[in-house]
């Protein structure tokens, strides 16, 4: 048990290393950021705002003095925002994390109870309309979701503002449009997962004792069948984080993929670099609690 | 069902349901309401600080204006008022005498003086400051002040473009701004004389500001301004018929129809300097030769792109020159559209079967997109089959200037002339090759064209000015450095209970907005 949670720890410990490592080098391939904080200055003034910020010496000391501030949550200083980096995004990470849950908070209460209760009733009138919310849910795109919604609840019926995230009327919107991709697929894993697991001996078994229905579902056969259900929603948890930029956009809350997409546009490296590991570091951890659930849920791992 | 709702957890999981199904239905006060006090504009971007020498984009400069006062200011018609400075005028060609206004005070109750202005310019030219429009004004050699209402600017030569110049540098309070430093001023303690005083700044959501009610122009028609940032056009678009936003600017021109049938809101437009071209590099072939750029600029079909991609809202230019600067001679002809004689071009200058050549565009609107696509497919139609590499502006910039402009023939652009209404404002960024300009030291490689442009900007005689722009404009307009394109209008969507018109400067000058009756 100890040995698994270590191995996994060190995992987490290796993948941040890699996260930071690929960060570094594709930014720092993808040009030049003196070219856009001056780019009207002369070669002269160029080459002295290099030095200034560290960019003329060699990719290895300069990634050696990344990581090793890195540790200690330093940075450095935005290119842009004359102000260090890390706050810069933890004071949009709480923005951003809470419209990650309220999405997936939604997505789960409906999509799950949906999803066991289309394998339980197979093949009924509310599997084949499930079917058919499942197969339009996947196909609208994030982005236009947001745009509907906003034309609908904003600008024909005047019910919900249309953008910001500054009263809890104005989280709404967002939180369904984000929910509103994710929720699709959670039903149709958790009714797969059911429906897998009532097939299985264990639960005829249950059956044939002469068990309700109801128990047999809900004691018996959900535990086995949460497992995949867990594991796609941590997956999906970092999909939503990452994919949260998109809603973002389209309300235009002050959340962290924002921050970054700007921070890329402008090659403002601090910035995404702080914000690139913050992230990754939340959905390694997230990963890792998903491993530990897993412990809980199958004692098989606990054994492997 | 009803056995799973007997279940104490799938009732809690309905009732959540519930809850949030209840939320949508009892959320009320969603939009905000149109409040006679209040005026909210919105942009694209957020500005990167609020030091308004800091900078060099239009929303700094948008957001800047309605705090910071210039020594000058422009009117509708675009002509030039008193504003910090009353009286101005030369006292030989390299001394500019101003007269500054009495009884300013900035936001705090400090007065206003002929220090202050000294501090601002001296500032902006000390190199140690790095302000990215040190160009605009390293013309200006030294301040001096004659008395706390004069001031002398001095320049290193005669200065033609020093009254333009004048119109957006905002002066900054000396005392104030020593006294919090740099960066507390940038970030949370801007100050002005402008007609709206600093409140609050959130970072991509909005920056609230209020009237100055000891304003010199007297107090601005609203009490509260809000600048909201919202990245998404369709959102912008959906706030301004709900009344959440009053004026949303750089809308696409397939947007305008709908804005100008809705209720709610109108459409004011109007022709700005912002120019669009593709700048080609004339180092390197195939546009080392005159010939194949030549037949680049036949191949343009630009009233198609102005009908069709600009909803008719911009105009053919003849050169890079826009009509609305001095120095324009409409005497000068521009390319017409001959795809044919583009061809021959090309197999006189060896290309019988063309060739192909890379062009990378810098995007900031999605608009400039199509007219990048457009542009290279009519290109590719006469035989320079063009790859196209749309970059955002910043990348593109950046790759630009990494490989000394040498990983692309040419790159699309548009050129706003940091409003400033004169010839010189696009051709020595765009093609002087001296050491310190812009992009023309590596592109651009016209004989004689270096001379034109400096005796245009040293002397302050507007014939001799106007005669050097004129044979500017027939020589490029022969040499062709550039494929020319087009000039664009600016254009806002504004919400009915507003009154506001554009500006030809590409400014939102929120002073002039007023509530219509």
């Amino acid at each position: 048990m100890t040995a698994v949670l270590l191995r996994r720890l060190l995992r987490l410990l290796v993948v941040g290393f890699g996260i930071s490592l690929i960060t570094f080098l594709l930014l720092h391939l993808s040009g030049d950021p003196v070219a856009m904080i001056l780019p009207e200055a002369t070669e002269a003034d160029r080459a002295t705002l290099r030095e200034t910020l560290g960019l003329n010496r060699p990719l290895l000391v300069q990634y050696g003095s990344f990581i090793g501030r890195a540790v200690q949550g330093d940075f450095g200083q935005s290119f842009f925002h004359r102000a260090p980096a890390l706050p810069l995004v933890f004071e949009r990470m709480p923005t951003t994390l809470l419209l990650t849950f309220f999405a997936l908070a939604l997505a789960v209460c409906l999509a799950i109870p949906a999803g066991i209760l289309t394998a339980v009733k197979r093949y009924s009138f509310v599997d084949h309309l499930a079917t058919l919310l499942v197969l339009l849910g996947q196909s609208m795109p994030v982005f236009w979701t947001g745009i509907m919604l906003i034309l609908l609840f904003a600008v024909a019926w005047n019910l919900l503002p249309a953008s910001g995230w500054d009263t809890w009327a104005s989280t709404v919107l967002p939180a369904i449009t984000l929910g509103a991709f994710q929720a699709p697929l959670f039903l149709r894993i958790s009714r797969s997962a059911v429906l897998e697991v009532l097939g299985l001996d264990y639960v005829r078994t249950a059956r044939a004792k002469g068990l309700k229905e109801q128990v047999v579902i809900i004691k018996h056969a959900l535990k086995n069948a949460a497992i995949p259900i867990v594991t796609v929603i941590g997956l999906q948890f970092g999909v939503l984080l990452g994919g949260a930029v998109v809603t973002e956009t389209v309300f235009a809350i002050p959340g962290t993929g924002r921050l970054i997409v700007r921070a890329i546009q402008q090659l403002d490296f601090p910035v995404v670099q702080a914000g690139v590991m913050t992230l990754a570091l939340i959905i390694v951890v997230m990963n890792f609690i998903v491993d530990l659930l897993y412990l809980y849920l199958n004692p098989q791992v606990r054994i492997s | 069902m009803k056995r799973c709702l007997r279940d104490s957890r799938y009732r809690w999981g309905v009732l959540l349901v519930l809850i949030m199904l209840g939320m949508l239905g009892t959320s009320t006060g969603a939009a905000v309401a149109a409040d006679a006090d209040t005026l909210v504009m919105a942009l694209n971007r957020d500005q990167d600080n609020m030091d308004p020498h800091m900078h060099f984009q239009r929303v700094g400069i948008i957001m800047n204006i309605n705090m910071y006062d210039s020594l000058l200011h422009k009117n509708t018609k675009l002509e030039y008022e008193p504003s910090l400075a009353t009286a101005w005028k030369t006292l030989d060609d390299t001394t500019w005498e101003f007269t500054l206004r009495q009884g300013v005070k900035f936001h705090n109750g400090d007065p206003f003086s002929a220090e202050d202005v000294k501090f601002s310019f001296e500032r902006v030219l000390d190199p140690a400051t790095k302000s990215p429009q040190y160009g605009n004004i390293r013309a200006i050699k030294d301040v001096k002040i004659i008395d706390a209402h004069t001031v002398h600017l001095i320049t290193h030569k005669p200065f033609p473009l020093l009254l333009e110049r004048m119109v957006f540098f905002p002066i900054i309070p000396k005392k104030h701004f020593e006294k919090v430093g740099a960066q507390t001023f940038a970030q949370s303690a801007p100050m002005g004389t402008g007609p709206y005083k600093f409140v609050e700044w959130k970072r991509d959501q909005y920056l609230k500001l209020e009237r100055f009610e000891e304003h010199w122009r007297g107090p601005a028609p609203f009490k509260n301004l809000i600048i909201r940032v919202i990245p998404e056009t369709s959102t912008q678009i959906a706030e301004l018929k709900t009344g959440g936003v009053d004026i949303i600017r750089n809308l696409a021109p397939d947007l305008i129809p709908d804005l100008k049938a809705h209720a709610n809101t109108y459409v004011s437009t109007a022709p700005i300097l912002r120019t669009h071209y593709v700048e080609l590099d004339m180092r390197e072939p195939p546009f080392n030769k005159k010939e194949v750029r030549q037949a680049a600029n036949y191949a343009i079909d630009r009233q198609a792109i102005v009908e069709k991609l600009m909803g008719g809202l911009g105009k053919v230019v003849p050169t890079v020159i826009n009509p609305l600067a001095f120095g324009y001679d409409p005497k000068v002809e521009g390319y017409n559209y001959d795809p044919k004689k583009a061809k021959e071009l090309l197999k006189q200058a060896g290309f019988p079967n063309g060739t192909d050549i890379t062009m990378h565009a810098g995007v900031s609107e999605a608009f400039f997109r199509q007219i990048a696509e457009a542009v290279a497919e009519m290109l590719s139609e006469v035989g320079l089959r063009t790859n196209l590499k749309i970059w955002e502006p910043g990348p593109a910039w950046d790759k630009f200037f990494q490989g000394e402009g040498k990983a692309t023939n040419g790159f699309y652009a548009t050129w706003g002339y940091y409003s400033t209404f004169d010839a010189d404002a696009i051709l020595h960024p765009l093609y002087h090759t001296e050491p310190g300009g812009w992009v023309g030291k590596w592109y651009t490689r016209v004989p004689g064209l270096d001379d034109l442009i400096d005796t245009g900007r040293s002397t302050l005689d507007k014939e001799k000015r106007m005669a050097a722009y004129t044979k500017v404009q027939s020589l490029i307009k022969d040499e062709a450095p550039s494929i020319f394109l087009f000039s664009q209008h600016d254009m806002l969507g504004v919400n009915k209970r507003v009154d506001y018109a554009a500006r030809g400067d590409e400014w939102i000058w929120l002073y002039d907005a007023k509530l219509r009756k």
